[in-house]
């Protein structure tokens, strides 16, 4: 079967065409187009300009979607598209499309989770058998295991994402958005020597980055050019500090969080393996402050590159197509959206009852 | 009894086929309207409404709101999902879809040859 899949809840407009030849062959990637719309630095993605730009741009990667696929109308089975959670007016913006699509090929639309999207298509790239899954995005940051069919939620950002974090602090520094303000901290912080002290801020299973981002924005005041030498900050060493020491710090101390709310979910759950999905689980830190923790434990961690980490059309065709073919029909009067959608609302038919098999 | 919802527009979209303008309806008309200050009500109608027959290929969309701010608001917001729908209409329908398109397509990832 092959299914279409629209995605937009955030500032990455995707279109993906996927391909279940047979559910004993892995899945077939006919198409994967993405168009990102960033704003100036210094400036975050606003809910109208996003869903402007989502709604100049779904037509023509659509088309450019089944032309590079080479398929026809016919030899689909589904157009899914992102439900939520997400931004109110980019996913309708895309909603809106799907559900025409829908209608003028006959088609059936099926709504996906975009966490359940992330999880899905971790899972079909890496092959990890059950791992503890670390969610984190601009949006999201939950650590989530299965059972029993629902993908359960074990800890979460109590008030925003770690990625939003991240994004916000850019903002700050005044770093450039493109390709994405979290890649740029990232080879800024590469750079970076002395670490700072921030707070850290692990509430047993969950986390919290408001105050780490307020203490951040502090020290970034007082790193400023305009200051005189003596009055700005420096580190042990007498060295001033930089824009890279506070990226490095910032970085170092929520990626130590994530990794520890993760274990502290392996603990519990008895799992070895981590998969790390969204965007943020493109960068290489914390892949690297993953894995020392995972090897300690004796087991790996997986993740994908940016064509699956960071938001795709393709999981939503994936993970649509998985419920579809569960026979799971939507009316279109349904084909909503949401802004908050529960990654254990989605009752998760295509996988085993038993933890441990597939 | 005062009318609490004074402000009132109403829009006739014509489309090619009566089968169009039901897609249309049925597209746009899922989405609730955000504001409870603005009340919207969707019909099929024919292009010439005193005539008795004739095929119903206009979207007839009634808005009526408590201020003319909510009502240019709600109306510029349908209008550009409107956009989509026709946008859709006009270069996915099964016999347009695999011819090329006229748009750029710069900037995006995941270009490759295309098989058309």
């Amino acid at each position: 079967m092959i299914a279409l899949g629209l995605e937009g809840s955030a500032n990455k407009l995707g279109v993906g065409i996927i391909s279940h030849p047979s559910p004993s062959k892995p899945p077939l990637i006919l198409a994967n187009l993405r168009h990102t719309y960033n704003s100036p630095p210094g400036e975050g993605f606003l809910p109208k300009d996003t869903a402007k730009h989502h709604r100049a741009w779904v037509v023509r990667l659509v088309k450019q979607a089944i032309r590079q696929a080479g398929v026809k109308v016919e030899d689909i089975s589904c157009i899914c598209y992102t439900k939520g959670p997400g931004m109110g007016a980019p996913l309708q913006s895309v909603a809106i499309a799907a559900r025409t699509l829908a209608l003028l090929w006959g088609k059936e639309l099926i709504g996906v989770n975009h966490c359940i999207g992330h999880i899905e298509m971790g899972r079909a790239i890496t092959h990890a058998p059950n791992p503890i899954v670390l969610y984190v995005s601009g949006g999201n940051t939950q650590v989530i295991a299965y059972s029993h069919r629902r993908y359960r939620i074990f800890g979460e950002a109590l008030d925003l994402a770690v990625g939003n974090c991240l994004d916000r602090f850019a903002r700050t520094l005044m770093i450039p958005n493109n390709p994405a303000p979290g890649y740029n901290i990232e080879q800024l912080a590469k750079k970076g020597k002395h670490l700072i002290d921030l707070p850290y801020a692990v509430k047993g299973m969950d986390a919290s980055f408001s105050g780490i981002l307020a203490a951040a924005d502090i020290l970034a005041a007082q790193i400023s050019e305009d200051l005189d030498d003596a009055k700005r900050l420096k580190a042990e060493d007498g060295e001033l500090v930089t824009k890279a020491d506070l990226c490095f710090s910032l970085q170092e101390t929520v990626f130590a969080m994530l990794v520890e709310i993760t274990e502290r979910a392996m603990a519990h759950v008895g799992s070895r393996e981590v998969l790390i999905v969204g965007g943020v689980g493109c960068n290489e830190r914390l892949q690297e402050m993953m894995a020392l923790m995972a090897k300690d434990r004796g087991g790996s961690v997986f993740a994908t590159d940016e064509r699956f980490c960071i938001d795709n059309g393709i999981m939503i065709a994936h993970a649509g197509l998985l419920a579809y073919e569960t026979g799971i029909k939507m009316p279109l009067e349904n084909s909503t959206c949401t802004q908050r959608y529960r990654t254990d609302e989605v009752f998760v038919a295509w996988r085993d009852q038993d933890t441990a098999s597939s | 009894m005062a009318d609490e919802f004074p402000c009132k527009l109403t829009l006739h979209l014509p489309f090619p086929t009566p089968a169009l303008a039901d897609t249309a309806l049925r597209a746009l008309s899922v989405d609730q309207e955000l504001s409870p200050l603005v009340r919207r009500s969707f019909t099929l109608v024919a292009p010439d409404t005193t005539a008795e027959s004739g095929a119903k290929n206009v979207l007839q969309v009634s808005y009526s709101a408590t201020t003319n701010r909510m009502l240019r608001v709600a109306v510029n917001g349908f209008f550009e999902s409107v956009g989509v729908v026709i946008g859709v209409m006009r270069e996915l329908d099964v016999d347009v879809v695999d011819m090329p398109g006229s748009e750029s397509l710069e900037g995006a990832q995941g270009l490759e040859q295309v098989k058309v």
